[in-house]
């Protein structure tokens, strides 16, 4: 799938964390910024990535600001914010969890 | 009780219950339950008076620029607020008693939702510098700030950076790089000099066009004229301007109570990005500005400018200012509010000694106040 448009999902409570997804051309880029960055930055982000990848996205600029969500949470508000920035949804939901 | 007021947008007229958090049910007014909706303060009077009489209890004055509040009350109570204005994020405040209770993490989100919706993903604020750690908490970073006065932050972590990356992709060799930005509103035979002069004083030119489109030359039309008009400088590139100069943003005049102090600063949060960010990203050495003999919010921009490019108020390295006395026609000074005061009496007589025929052309065109009919 292709992000044609800004989307956001989530929220900046406590255990949730804010998706920001924006086009971009030729990579994925991916900004972090977490409240357990230290304990959990890389698996956070491992998170993101094996879902996106799962959905088809392969670029895109993801910011996203982390309160430290588990990663169904995280994944969940992934998911969120790219059906918003797509056209048309077009991944199998039985795969995505 | 209040009455129901007529709302507008999807947003507007949600009620919707906010998850209170476990501290919450500890405060005081246990049994009422957190509320957020979206006003509009020009539609809904009585809403907007209550948004007053709140901010002014958090020292904080209404501003009339604010076209969407996101509003929270408990029970009857007004306990938290936060007003757009386009892309930038005004008047929030929670009330005191339910400060450090992590209201303002769903105030800002409700915020940034309220914000998307309406066309608007990359948001600024200002605050007072002692909450730039609260603002930190809900995902603002900081831009600028002026010690003991305001701060202003923007809602990623990457928007300064990706912008001044672009920049130094631009960036050209030599000991003196010069910078000028212009609104242009229009382009005349002064923009034209100032660029020459500068230009002729420095190893390369950096112009940038103000972006904001609020003036009366269109940013399209005033960016297409200063680029013929310059075609032919030598050693000068052109650039957009951007929301991180001169803009809306940066340029906004915030009023706290202070407000003689705050309306000095807010050239001073502009000057501050443009020393702190964008000078480093393109080793911009001199500022060049023509003398303003006219409009008094250039003068002071001028004149702020010494202070902030080139005091000891930031650890970047000084910007020197260079003023250009602007070039004369018939003894009075070239400028573009003076081309725009013919223009609206339409003495087009005298705007061509003003002007370069290109810009002469467009304003006959584009922009000839339209004439009063004899009937």
């Amino acid at each position: 799938m292709k992000i044609v448009r800004e989307a956001l999902a989530g929220t900046l409570e406590s255990s949730d964390l804010m998706v920001r997804i924006a086009p971009r051309e030729g990579e994925l880029a991916i900004v972090l910024q977490s409240e357990v960055i230290h304990q959990f930055g890389p698996q956070i982000e491992a998170v993101v990535r094996g879902c996106l990848a799962k959905l088809g996205i392969a670029e895109a600029l993801v910011v996203i600001e982390d309160k430290g969500a588990l990663d169904c949470v995280i994944a969940a508000r992934v998911q969120t914010a790219v059906s918003r920035a797509v056209d048309a949804w077009t991944a199998d939901w039985s795969v995505l969890s | 009780m209040r009455g129901a007021p007529v709302r507008h947008e999807r947003s507007i007229g949600s009620r919707r219950r906010v998850r209170v958090g476990p501290l919450f049910r500890k405060s005081i007014q246990m049994t009422a339950e957190l509320q957020s909706y979206t006003i509009d303060p020009v539609q809904e009077p009585a809403e907007r008076e209550d948004v007053r009489r709140f901010l002014a209890v958090c020292g904080l004055d209404y501003e009339a620029g604010v076209q969407a509040f996101v509003v929270f009350r408990r029970g009857n109570a007004l306990v938290a607020c936060a007003g757009l204005e386009k892309n930038i994020v005004k008047c929030a405040a929670i009330a005191p008693d339910l400060r450090g209770e992590s209201l303002g993490l769903t105030l800002l989100t409700e915020v940034s939702h309220l914000a998307h919706e309406r066309g608007h993903s990359h948001l600024f604020l200002y605050t007072k510098p002692d909450c730039v750690e609260f603002f930190r908490a809900c995902g603002f970073y900081l831009l600028a700030e002026v010690p003991d006065l305001v701060a202003l932050m923007e809602n990623t972590p990457i928007g300064i950076r990706t912008y001044c990356d672009r920049l130094k992709r631009l960036r050209q060799p030599g000991a003196t790089i010069g910078a000028i930005v212009m609104n242009a509103n229009p382009f005349t035979r002064g923009h034209r000099y100032l660029v020459e002069r500068a230009a002729a004083a420095c190893d390369w030119l950096h112009v940038f066009v103000v972006a904001e489109d609020v003036s009366l030359i269109s940013y399209r039309d005033r960016y297409a004229l200063v680029s013929a008009g310059i075609a032919d400088v030598p050693h000068t590139t052109l650039h957009h301007g951007s929301e991180y100069m001169v803009s809306r943003a940066t340029f906004s005049a915030y009023f706290l109570k202070e407000k003689g102090l705050v309306e000095n600063c807010c050239t001073a949060i502009d000057l501050l990005i443009f020393r702190n960010h964008i000078a480093p990203a393109l080793g911009i050495t001199h500022r060049f500005v023509g003398t303003e003999p006219f409009c008094p919010t250039t003068f002071k921009y001028n004149a702020d400018m010494r202070e902030w490019l080139m005091g000891d108020v930031s650890p970047a390295p000084t910007v020197e200012m260079v003023e250009i006395a602007r070039t004369e026609c018939e003894e009075v000074p070239i400028s573009a509010s003076e081309v725009r005061r013919l223009l609206a009496a339409d003495d087009f007589a005298h705007i061509r000694r003003l002007v370069p025929p290109a810009t002469l052309q467009l304003l006959e065109a584009k922009y000839r106040a339209p004439r009063i009919s004899a009937a």
